[in-house]
């Protein structure tokens, strides 16, 4: 009967609006609800958690073993820092006893104390020379994430007095993605010595070895003692 | 979480059920059912050019009379001061008329390109402009095949001029002014259905006299203004390429997409998005 | 660590105010000219009629105002839409400095022709009708593209608050706009789909109007491709003035990048403009298309779709090849003609082109929207000298760049 009463073929399109916008709605809360697997409840961002994926181990950049690093500039400076591990599983720090430009520093002296909230570690050198600059990002005594640990986040700028045969038993690139890789597995399994001795009752916060991914931040929530057998497992020049 | 989900599942299903709900209601209402176009029944070979119609349409509304008369070579068209215009034609059977104005199309153009349906097809047939919803954007001409809104450009509170069937007389039972004044019996009025029979009825009487053909039975999807000719209407002024298909149709495949699109595409960029992020994550910085 | 200290809301805005840089410069007095032109001109619209300024008649309803801002104008901003695509969703990282300039000048420029939009309305002060739900025009295409350009300049508007933010120094405002991005770039593309498209299908139900060789069911589809190299040549343009404009504000990373950027966006716009160069041949197909050629019509067509689509293509590939960036921006100037040149076609040129007069917009029509043109740029420059657009953001948004980087 087209022809002779009215027939709108656009007459649903009201409907149809306000249902895309439901919808829209709806898909916001599904996806959250949706996301794989290894979600839990305190899983926050993608780069919230700690894989070796994760770590950036850029380019061009000498790894000790003790999670510092150092990178010789053109202009005959190498700049040293905290890895990108150290970084993700403390959080917020302060860096404290920073050296000032001038003074001498040998490989296996204390670089820095990084602190948060009374909790401490302490990062050794990786090289020997005297200190061309310290940087003013981190003299503030804020407690700050470290967003840039390569680039803008580098500790001292250190005039270097033996740098071939320092570095020489340091790691580069894929090495270091091994390496890091394995450290990892290290901490995991650190971790998990050290929950076992206390926090049995509270297993969301050490998920597991096989397949599971450490927290972000996850030194942050951990007592004293924790940090000083980190200090001495990981970060001890031996 | 299970209540989450449950929840999903509740507002999908109320959702569901009003779209359903909400359908039925608009098809198949009982009234409407009821309420038949009306129409007009133009008939070329009964005209005489006298232009009583187009004098009534001008009193009614308020607007100057017309001061000049349909010529042969000359095309009158309806503008900002004239709805309804009479033009001459010099055709294969002799000098013949032709009325011009808006032929209120079953599923007309200008009603569904009004953003704000300030032009609308009331149930009774006549397509009709509403002056306090207009905005002036035009889009009811350019989209009409005819061209036959026009537009006050001269004035700063424009407004549309377009035959309306005397939309207020009909509701009081009485006939457009224009047909009322015809001395020829050239206009008729009258629902859609019984004119179409008639203007059938009509060509089947006097074959020789009639050109087969009722223009507006199917054009642009049907219209509510039929028109009956001795010639062929192409000699009449007429467009032939218009086709049979109404003019919202042309715009069915674009606008039933967008909701799709609403709903396809941002469930397609989230995943595109994260699967090109987890990538990102294993690039080594670079400076 | 630097830390911005402003004083109170009402110095901060004082300082703001104060123009930077030269008050007479040549730019400067065209534009005041222009605009005050423009203002007489409008008054004279409103008073007298559309018909007093513009050029339309009966036959032609829409002019210059609506065919040029509007229909020509909105496909220059979809630089937007492409660059927020490559950057939040495809992880480009390559092309993250020039977003922040790309949303500003899309933003502006949807406000701003929405604003010439209205002026060719013949009762402006009805527009609040489809709206406040007064009555939705649901069936009509206007009313489609009406609604996402108010909700895509939300959209574009919150993209941008993050530097409005950064500038005005309100930390936990940043952080809450910021994490709205993702959800609002992805809306922002589904919109910008389908009202790039919709300015073509606003002349669907023209069809009996607008030549053959132009009209098709298909038109929808080009407007939006047509609109992905549209707006990248534009923001190649951009670029290039920019970097010499505003050499003051733009950061050493992005002035370093510039040749990078530039050369991608050539290849993107080649690969874009040739595969809407095979979408026009198989729609010239499908409209039997042979038959129109051979007329002056037919000519004009040919004009527009080698010289203005194919020619550029072909610059930007060798552009992109040679590493020229002379080739590229003469390519990305010849594809804005080109664009022009088809979206006036299908509205103008070629709209009751049976009729055979050739439609010319009066002075009038050309000052009022070269002064809307002038606006746009005169706020964009007010804007780009004052927040961190071109350049890095403040300090302390920099430890939240995990957030601007990578988002979830």
């Amino acid at each position: 009967m087209e022809n002779f009463t009215r027939f709108d073929i656009y007459d649903t399109k009201g409907i149809e609006y306000l249902f895309v916008i439901g919808y829209l709605l709806l898909l916001i809360v599904f996806w959250n609800i949706a996301k794989s697997p290894q979600a839990i409840k305190l899983y926050k961002k993608a780069i919230g958690t700690v894989s070796a994926k994760v770590l950036r181990i850029p380019q061009g950049i000498f790894f000790s073993r003790f999670h510092t690093w150092t990178h010789l500039g053109e202009s005959g400076d190498a700049k040293v820092g905290l890895d990108d591990f150290l970084q993700q599983i403390t959080g917020k720090i302060k860096f404290t006893r920073l050296k000032n430009p001038g003074e001498l520093i040998e490989k296996g002296d204390l670089l820095t104390v990084i602190d948060q909230g009374g909790k401490q570690l302490e990062v050794y050198s990786p090289i020997t020379g005297t200190i061309v600059d310290t940087n003013s990002l981190l003299t503030n005594d804020q407690e700050m994430i470290v967003g840039d640990p390569y680039e803008s986040g580098w500790v001292y700028k250190i005039k270097p007095t033996d740098w071939v045969k320092e570095t020489q038993t340091y790691l580069l690139a894929d090495e270091a993605a091994d390496w890091a890789t394995k450290e990892l597995d290290r901490f995991k399994d650190f971790l998990a010595g050290e929950a076992m001795k206390r926090y049995s009752s509270k297993p969301s916060m050490v998920l597991l070895q096989d397949g599971g991914e450490i927290r972000e931040n996850v030194l942050s929530e951990l007592p004293d003692d924790v940090w000083a057998n980190f200090q001495e497992e990981f970060l001890k020049i031996s | 979480m299970g209540l989450k989900r449950r929840n999903f599942l509740k507002t999908l299903g109320a959702v569901g059920s009003t779209l359903t709900v909400g359908k039925s209601f608009g098809a198949t209402s009982k009234k409407e059912e009821d309420i038949e176009f009306y129409g007009i029944l133009y008939d070329s070979t009964l005209c005489m050019g006298c232009q009583s119609c187009e004098f009534a349409c001008a009193e009614h509304y308020g607007l100057p009379n017309p001061e000049d008369m349909p010529e042969q070579g000359v095309v009158r068209k309806p503008n900002e001061s004239r709805r309804l215009t009479i033009n001459a034609f010099n055709t294969s059977k002799g000098e013949q008329y032709m009325r011009m104005a808006c032929n209120h199309c079953n599923s007309p153009a200008c009603a569904s390109a009004c953003l704000t349906k300030a032009m609308i097809k009331t149930d009774e047939g006549p397509v009709i402009w509403r002056e306090e919803k207009c905005m002036g954007c035009r889009s009811c001409i350019i989209s009409c095949p005819f061209d036959m809104p026009k537009f006050e450009y001269d004035s700063p509170n424009p407004k549309i001029q377009k035959c309306r069937m005397c939309f207020e007389l009909l509701k009081e039972g009485k006939k457009p002014v224009c047909i009322e004044n015809c001395p020829a019996d050239a206009l008729l009025f009258g629902k859609r259905r019984d004119l179409l029979e008639i203007a059938r009825a009509r060509i089947y009487a006097d074959p020789e006299n009639y050109n087969h053909e009722i223009y507006g039975e199917h054009d642009v999807g049907g219209t509510g203004v039929l028109y009956l000719a001795s010639v062929p209407f192409e000699e009449l002024g007429f467009r032939k390429d218009l086709g049979k298909v109404s003019y919202p149709e042309l715009n069915k495949t674009f606008l039933y997409s967008v909701p799709a699109v609403l709903i396809l595409w941002p469930a397609f960029l989230l995943g595109l998005r994260n699967s090109r992020v987890k990538e990102n994550e294993t690039k080594p910085i670079k400076e | 660590m630097n830390r911005e200290q402003h004083t109170g809301f009402i110095p901060f805005i004082k300082r703001e105010l104060k123009p930077k840089g030269k008050i007479v410069t040549p730019f400067n007095i065209i534009a005041a000219i222009t605009i005050f032109a423009a203002i007489i001109i409008l008054v004279i619209r409103f008073t007298n009629g559309l018909g007093s300024v513009v050029h339309a008649s009966q036959e032609r309803p829409w002019g210059f105002w609506i065919n040029f801002n509007v229909i020509t104008g909105v496909a220059f901003a979809g630089g937007a839409f492409v660059v927020t695509f490559m950057v939040y969703i495809m992880g480009m990282e390559k092309y993250r400095p020039i977003v922040r300039a790309t949303i500003l000048y899309a933003l502006l420029a949807y406000m701003f022709y929405a604003g010439a939009l209205l002026l060719d309305l013949g009762r402006p002060w009805k527009v609040i009708n489809p709206i406040i739900g007064n009555s939705f025009g649901l069936s009509s295409v206007l009313f489609l593209v009406a609604w996402h350009f108010i909700l895509y300049m939300g959209s574009l508007f919150i993209e941008f608050s993050p530097t409005i933010t950064e500038w005005a120094t309100l930390k936990r405002p940043r952080k809450f706009v910021a994490s709205l991005t993702l959800a609002v770039v992805i809306f922002g593309i589904a919109l910008s789909t389908l009202h790039q498209s919709g300015l073509g299908a606003l002349f669907l139900m023209a069809k009996p109007k607008i030549h053959p060789l132009w009209y098709s069911e298909f038109i929808p589809i080009l407007f939006f491709i047509s609109s992905i190299f549209a707006g990248l040549s534009l923001v190649i343009i951009l670029e290039t003035i920019g970097r010499r404009v505003f050499k003051k504000e733009m950061s050493a990373t992005h002035k370093n990048s510039h040749s990078n950027i530039m050369i991608g966006l050539a290849r993107i716009c080649s690969i874009t403009m040739f595969v809407y160069l095979f979408m026009v041949i198989l729609v010239f197909l499908h409209n039997k298309g042979l038959n129109y050629i051979n007329s002056p019509w037919g000519y004009w067509y040919l004009v527009e779709v080698i010289g203005f689509v194919l020619i550029p293509c072909l610059i930007f590939l060798f552009g992109f090849k040679r590493l020229n960036l002379n080739l590229v921006r003469i390519a990305a100037g010849i594809s804005i003609i080109g664009i022009i040149l088809n979206r006036l076609n299908i509205s103008t040129f070629t709209y009751q082109w049976y009729e055979n007069t050739i439609h010319f917009p009066t002075w009038m029509e050309i000052v009022v929207s070269a002064a809307v043109i002038f606006v746009q740029i005169l706020v964009f420059r007010w804007i780009v000298r004052r927040m961190p657009v071109y350049n890095e953001p403040p300090g302390w948004a920099i430890d939240v760049k995990k957030e601007q980087i990578i988002y979830n």
